[in-house]
């Protein structure tokens, strides 16, 4: 697990261009104005995500990924520790010209119409009229939206607003778009047509950094994950080496309910159907240990099977090991 | 020429925003009727050079005499230059304050300052969008007023522009509240609360040389006037105002330096809690 514990990321290098974010020890810590109670909402995160990395952040509710995120995008100043974005400090206003963000219980004014709120969002990362108006009627093409286009915000539904939202972070074109739970609220066509844009902007390059709590659209999408628990990274890497850790499934028949106990203590899972047990294993040893001990108190060994780890095993574990650690 | 460009985007949105809540047609709506009042009910008949006869609905003014059109016309905008600095007042803190809360609430802040924007200059276009909105509308008030009286008098009193210049001072300084406040509390309705307190002690206060012989204690008399000099003089203000309409020389410039400063100093409290805050 020592490895689980390390806390920088070293993506795939492009050339020698700056990461694309980069975070060192960086460290958000709250207090409570009356109660005084401190809370560490990020304690010491360390990543570097390098440009055209489709990038997810994972973690349970209330570990840190909305603060993180905050403090990229210098919503929230950080307690200690520095964060940059394309080689230079986030507070810099400049910085955020590469950036587009999609804020996740997002409020957008209802006096706007979709193309009004375009305008204005793109106004204020400082795109000039003509080329804002081009660009807002694309991308509302783009997002489904153009019928819509002149009517009041208020009238949108969830999925549209969500649309509308990600249109707003794509106008002046930025080459890391920030996306704080994008398919909240959108049925599953809209999420497709969402998946849909940003393969398309992946595949220009783009640095797409992805917060979302549903682990089978990191899974489909990103190529890196970080997932983190109580403010810390528990685990961080590329995703088709993580959900490749090898994994063993024992099936077995008339397990002794004693045996069944002493192996739920080192398995990752146990499930029991008609009188046959499974038995998953994180790694080979655990796997072979079972076996024996299963043939010794007479047990009938059903199968035996290699099994690929899915993302969702991979997030379990991880936040399993690092509340072990804790408590250790 | 970016600045010019998000500067421009903050103030029309803080427009759009007034437009939408219906602040704007308010207003608009009130100072529309005072102006048609005085184009259609106010009949003026110039009789013998300074002298004129006044009717309102057709019904001849009281005693049915004629009266001094100069002396009609100070009245008249002396009139509505004490609602500018009174009722004037209130209603625009009232119908303005919300504007410059709204940036802060949970889901709207965090888009705009995840753009290539400073905080100071979000937080100056909404003011300055509140002031246009707000002048917008005394200016068409008093525009309309002194161009209707000055068509049915041919008396053009200059210095009645120069009280809406005043007001809209005075309504600028109340608002640095509104926003010092606002951006410390997030709450529209203290903020709306603080900038009535300056409102409504500053006739208070205007008396303090003679208010403050009154109290016992020498720490109370000193109190009374740290605070007058401190406060915004809205309340003198209006006074200059009411002496520039009747063409009289001011005593004192320090009621309009003092409320600057003071604004000033609220203006420079909000953008430097602004900047250190976090949403």
């Amino acid at each position: 697990m020592r490895n689980f514990q390390r806390l920088r990321i070293v993506a795939t290098l492009v050339d020698n261009m700056p990461a694309a974010i980069e975070t060192e020890r960086l460290t958000k810590q709250f207090r409570g104005l009356w109660s005084g109670r401190e809370v560490r909402a990020v304690d010491g995160i360390s990543l570097q995500i390098n440009p055209g990395v489709a990038f997810g952040l994972l973690g349970p509710n209330g570990s840190g990924k909305t603060t993180f995120v905050k403090l990229l995008l210098s919503v929230v100043r950080p307690t200690s520790g520095e964060a940059r974005l394309f080689g230079r400090e986030c507070r810099e206003p400049a910085v955020r010209l590469k950036t587009g963000y999609l804020p996740e219980n997002h409020r957008f004014p209802t006096y706007h119409t979709g193309r009004q709120m375009l305008d204005f969002y793109a106004a204020l990362s400082g795109m000039p009229a003509p080329e804002r108006r081009k660009r807002a009627a694309e991308l509302l093409e783009a997002t489904g939206l153009a019928n819509w286009a002149d009517a009041r915000i208020g009238k949108y539904s969830k999925g549209m607003l969500q649309r509308l939202g990600l249109a707003q972070a794509l106008m002046h074109q930025p080459a890391l778009l920030i996306l704080d739970e994008p398919t909240d609220g959108v049925d599953p066509v809209g999420r497709r047509e969402i998946r849909q844009i940003l393969a398309a902007l992946r595949q220009q390059g783009v640095t797409i950094f992805l917060n979302s709590h549903l682990l089978s659209e990191v899974e489909l999408f990103c190529d890196e994950v970080a997932i983190i628990s109580r403010g810390r990274v528990a685990l961080s890497g590329k995703l088709a080496q993580l959900i490749a850790g090898s994994g063993y499934r024992v099936s077995a028949a008339g397990v002794p309910g004693a045996v069944c106990e002493r192996l739920r203590q080192t398995a990752l899972g146990v499930t029991g159907q008609d009188g046959v047990v499974d038995f998953r294993f994180a790694d080979r040893e655990g796997a072979n240990r079972a076996i024996d001990l299963l043939r010794q108190s007479g047990s009938e060994i059903e199968s035996v099977r290699h099994e690929q780890s899915t993302l969702e095993d991979v997030f379990v574990r991880a936040i399993q090991e690092s509340a072990r650690e804790r408590r250790s | 020429m970016i600045a010019g460009t998000q500067m421009a985007a903050l103030v029309r949105d803080t427009v759009r925003e007034s437009l939408a809540r219906k602040i704007f047609w308010g207003f608009l709506g009130c100072s529309t009727l005072l102006i048609l009042f005085f184009l259609l009910a106010l009949n003026i008949d110039i009789v013998e050079g300074a002298w004129a006869a006044v009717s309102i609905f057709g019904q001849e003014t009281r005693g049915g005499g004629l009266v001094n059109v100069d002396l009609l016309v100070r009245r008249v905008l002396g009139g509505i230059a004490a609602f500018l600095f009174t009722a004037g007042l209130f209603l625009a803190i009232f119908a303005s304050a919300g504007l410059i809360p709204t940036v802060f609430e949970p889901g709207r802040i965090e888009l705009l300052l995840s753009k290539p924007v400073s905080r100071s200059r979000i937080l100056l276009g909404r003011y300055i969008g509140t002031l246009v909105v707000i002048g917008c509308n005394m200016f068409y008030l008093v525009l309309g007023v002194w161009t209707i009286l000055g068509y049915k008098t041919r008396i053009w009193n200059f210095h009645f522009l120069l009280a809406a210049v005043l007001a809209l001072f005075a309504f600028a300084v109340l608002l640095t509240v509104v926003l010092l406040v606002a951006v410390a509390s997030g709450s529209g309705v203290l903020a709306t609360m603080a900038a009535y307190f300056f409102l409504i002690m500053s006739p208070i206060l205007a008396q303090h040389e003679k208010i403050a012989p009154l109290f016992r204690r020498q720490w109370s008399r000193d109190l009374m006037r740290w605070l007058y000099y401190l406060f915004p003089k809205i309340f003198d203000l209006g006074n200059m105002a009411r002496l520039a309409l009747e063409g009289r020389s001011l005593p004192s410039w320090t009621p309009l330096w003092s409320s600057g400063a003071f604004g000033a100093a609220l203006l420079a409290a909000g953008l430097w809690v602004f900047d250190r805050k976090d949403y």
